[in-house]
């Protein structure tokens, strides 16, 4: 599969590597024969490159409906005025980099964007600054193509009319790395997107989800960090997600999560970090999910596990001094737990073989007490919790006695 | 006394009272499907008849939330709608459209519309099919 992106990377940089010494060079500034952006596009020819020069141009509904190459020099600002999109690609090959784009229209029933590419191919929008938008880059049914390196800056502070940075709704193939995606709604959307790979983003303070998958199968997304979101990253509706090496971290609040699970099937979790979240991980109806090498620390809940979940595998991961580390309110329905490491492990291990002696028991009394009450949280740390949590431990009567770690690590991995 | 019974009266019925809320973008979370809301013209809610209020980010996470309720009888249904984000409509009432072209927070396309003519208007820009109250009931069971 990768060798496919790498194909379709390489085929890209020979197109406008080749292009540039074939097709004609159009340049645009304040003084040149073309002042104006979308003039230059609608006279230029398929193919070739429009350079533009620093300034500020008042544009708006640009349309490339053919393959041009937008080149920008020492970040020229094309100024929406706050009316619809600014660039519209509709056709295949567009190449567009190194521009500021400020000032995108706003709108309860259209979504309006900085960048929209619709319907079109083997497309690269790279080194971009966006500002003061309402959707950043919109792509829609548009595939093998490559967001790349962009600084996306929303203002969507206290404003819930704000879009998302980065929107992918019905396209296939779409490479989005290297962004740094802040202060939108959400981070990045995939609504429909299959076969994606979203690598290398850093995505924080967005007011909903740094990271959003919905209906979308097939998708992979790895080192990426997600950081104060209003309710972190959420996976809903998917299958075979591959998620490997993020950073989920400070997502505080009732209703937010590190990572939220909802009808997930089918995906690998592998060697994420999970800090100082409310909640790690959030699990509803999620089936045949692997979490590997994970590291859960200083969480309100490392996993919390709601309504019924099969066949999830937990191995070999790290929970580091979580308030609670795994929270059930259901049976345990076929889950396994096996060789993690648990701070709070306070067994032996006599045959020195690396693994405790004892089984651990992650689930505390106390947590089923809090998930039938929350109110009753205010107990925590009391003497009274602990006298329960220990008496449940020496002989469980309320917590699933097949829910333990029979060999848990002595050491983190 | 009087006074003292007329208060706590009037506290029993305003604490009883089975009003719609209205929903804080942002902030709420949908109660079937935990996303927050922040579309304010797809989100819903549910008023029970004891009062207690569900709120969701799109009319479809209602109608799953409603056929799963066993307990609690929902009595009142509302709607944001195309024309006036953030109002709140009687579901029941409301004439719903389809279309491709308005994308919903679930995926199903679902926009409500206080009324049929104000739907057509936008059928005819934005295309898509017209459904009532039961017709959208029906259809998202299949």
């Amino acid at each position: 599969m990768l060798q496919g992106y790498f194909k379709s990377i390489l085929f890209i940089v020979f197109f406008f590597t080749g292009a540039t010494s074939l097709y004609a060079q159009i340049e645009v500034c304040e003084n040149c024969s073309y002042s104006s952006i979308k003039k230059a596009v609608a006279e230029a020819r398929s193919g070739d490159t429009i350079h533009i020069k620093k300034g500020t141009y008042r544009e708006n509904k640009i349309i490339i409906d053919k393959p041009l190459y937008l080149k920008g020099y020492d970040y020229p600002v094309i100024d929406g005025l706050k009316k619809a999109d600014i660039i519209n690609v509709f056709a295949d090959s567009v190449r567009i980099s190194g521009i500021k784009l400020i000032n995108v229209g706003a709108s309860y029933t259209e979504d309006y964007a900085a960048i929209r590419v619709s319907k079109a191919k083997n497309f690269i929008l790279e080194d971009l600054i966006l500002e003061k938008i309402f959707f950043g880059i919109y792509l829609e049914k548009a595939s093998d193509g490559i967001v790349r390196n962009n600084k996306i800056l929303g203002d969507a502070v206290s404003e819930h009319n704000s879009g998302n940075g980065i929107q992918l709704w019905y396209s296939k193939r779409i490479t989005v790395k290297e962004n740094l995606i802040q202060k939108v709604r959400d981070g990045i959307y995939l609504e429909f997107a299959d076969h994606c790979i979203i690598e290398d983003n850093i995505s924080k303070d967005n007011l909903r989800y740094g990271l959003h998958f919905m209906f979308s199968n097939d998708d992979a997304y790895a080192q990426n960090v997600f950081e104060n979101n209003g309710a972190g990253v959420a996976v809903m509706f998917s299958k075979r997600i591959e998620m490997r090496a993020n950073q989920f971290r400070y997502n505080w609040g009732t209703a937010s999560y590190g990572l939220l699970l909802k009808e997930i099937n089918d995906a690998e979790i592998v060697e994420n970090i999970f800090e100082e979240n409310t909640t790690g991980i959030n699990i509803e109806g999620s089936n045949r999910v692997n979490y590997l090498k994970n590291t859960f620390k200083n969480n309100g809940w490392a996993v919390k596990v709601r309504g019924a979940c099969y066949e999830n595998k937990f191995l070999e991961n790290n929970f580091l001094y979580n308030s609670f580390d795994v929270s059930y309110n259901s049976k345990l329905n076929n889950n396994l737990f096996l060789n993690n490491y648990w701070s709070s492990y306070t067994g032996y291990d006599l045959d020195e073989d690396g693994f405790g002696d004892v089984p651990y028991r992650p689930v505390k009394l106390f947590s089923y007490i809090v998930n039938r009450t929350p109110e009753t949280i205010i107990l925590m740390r009391s003497l009274f919790v602990d006298i329960i949590d220990f008496s449940e431990k020496v002989s469980p009567v309320f917590t699933p006695d097949n829910l333990v770690d029979k060999a848990p690590l002595m050491r983190k991995k | 006394m009087k006074k003292l019974v007329a208060i706590f009266s009037f506290i029993t019925l305003v604490s009883c009272s089975k009003e719609k809320q209205p929903i804080a973008y942002g902030e709420d979370s949908c109660d079937f499907c935990k996303m927050t809301i922040v579309d304010q013209i797809h989100g819903a809610e549910i008023v029970t008849d004891k009062g207690k209020v569900y709120k969701f980010d799109a009319l479809e996470c209602l109608i799953d939330f409603k056929h799963e309720m066993s307990k609690e009888k929902p009595e009142q249904f509302f709607t944001n709608h195309y024309l006036v984000p953030s109002e709140l409509i009687s579901a029941q009432t409301a004439v719903y459209l389809i279309s491709e072209n308005i994308p919903s927070p679930m995926g199903e396309f679902i926009t409500a519309f206080p009324n049929r003519e104000q739907a057509q208007k936008v059928q005819q820009e934005k295309g898509g099919a017209i459904y009532t109250w039961d017709e959208i009931l029906d259809q998202q069971q299949n």
